[in-house]
């Protein structure tokens, strides 16, 4: 009976139909930054967000708040930065169905997924920290959401870390699984801290309504082409590690 | 001019060099990976080839 409901499991495949969209994922990906990047620069408004003590006229138009032209990294570093939630997501789920199947693949599907969640991390890390260090004048500190993201940057590293430490492969995947799991447990956290603890200086523009129409729609843009991205991503690396695996397969075979 | 753009204009220059660096790390970044995969997936392409052909030339010989 189990051997059954293992056949009849539908495992994740290169060469499946989501590699059919990739190339055109690919080619919005790039239509959909350039925008996004002409738009941050060229469309947003300089003149929104911080406040203002005062209403000033700025040509014909009241301004309450102003905004520096740092402000230009926000456009990429918060799509970035739900990107890596998303990929945590899926690196969630993929351990979860690995702990209910204990089929192998699902392993290489989370091990991917956390390595494109590795890499919008530190993309996030990037673009913050250069933001930060212009707009607070400090390369860190301690503010409730930097100290959770930069603990779900060291769970992520964790992860990769022990899998290299276990050479069973079972066992591997298992604990990968729960630390995974770990992971996406962080995201939550590392979302609401903002919101949880008031006293936090990272500015919070969903809740506050920091931003405007214009500034909402060059975010929305850069989001969907980061989307794409990283779905490209995770199919190029998917098909390579299946390659991967192939070979190995093939010089067992001629092992033997 | 008004205070407000002279406060936004004089961010600029001393802003770019965080703004380019920003944007240029994420692009490098993006790139190096993308390339990493890349040259993976036609080593491995390469790989096969060679192997399949041994394993056929092993089964012929059995």
């Amino acid at each position: 009976m189990a051997e059954k409901a293992k056949k009849a499991l539908k495992l994740p495949e290169s060469g499946q139909w989501p590699d059919s969209v990739v190339p055109i994922a690919l080619v919005g990906a790039a239509v959909f930054l350039v925008a996004g990047f002409l738009m941050a620069f060229l469309y947003a408004s300089p003149v929104n967000g911080a406040a203002l003590s005062e209403p000033v006229l700025v040509g014909d138009q009241m301004v309450t708040n102003v905004q520096l032209l740092s402000q230009k990294i926000f456009y990429f570093h918060m799509p970035v930065a739900l990107v890596s939630f998303g990929a945590l997501a899926f690196a969630g789920f993929y351990s979860v169905r690995f702990l209910m199947t204990k089929e192998q693949r699902f392993d290489t599907c989370t091990k991917i997924a956390m390595e494109i969640a590795l890499l919008f991390v530190v993309l996030t890390m990037i673009t913050g920290e250069m933001w930060t260090r212009f707009e607070w004048g400090l390369w860190w500190t301690w503010d409730p959401r930097l100290t959770t993201y930069l603990i779900l940057m060291i769970i992520v590293i964790a992860y990769f870390i022990l899998r290299n430490a276990i050479d069973d492969p079972e066992r591997r995947a298992t604990y990968g699984s729960v630390i995974a799991i770990i992971a996406l447990v962080d995201v939550p956290i590392c979302y609401m801290v903002t919101r949880v603890i008031p006293s936090s200086i990272h500015p919070v523009v969903l809740r506050e309504g920091g931003m405007t129409g214009d500034m909402g729609m060059t975010v929305a843009v850069v989001m969907i082409g980061m989307i794409m991205l990283g779905f490209v991503l995770y199919r190029m690396r998917f098909r390579q590690v299946r390659l991967t695996q192939r070979v190995e397969a093939i010089k067992e075979q001629l092992e033997d | 001019m008004n205070a407000v753009l002279v406060e936004i204009y004089s961010t600029v220059i001393p802003s770019a060099p965080y703004i380019i660096a920003a944007y240029a790390l994420l692009l490098l970044v993006l790139f190096v990976y993308a390339f990493m995969i890349m040259r993976g997936t036609k080593k491995a392409e390469a790989q096969i080839a060679v192997l399949e052909e041994a394993l056929a030339e092993k089964k012929a010989a059995k």
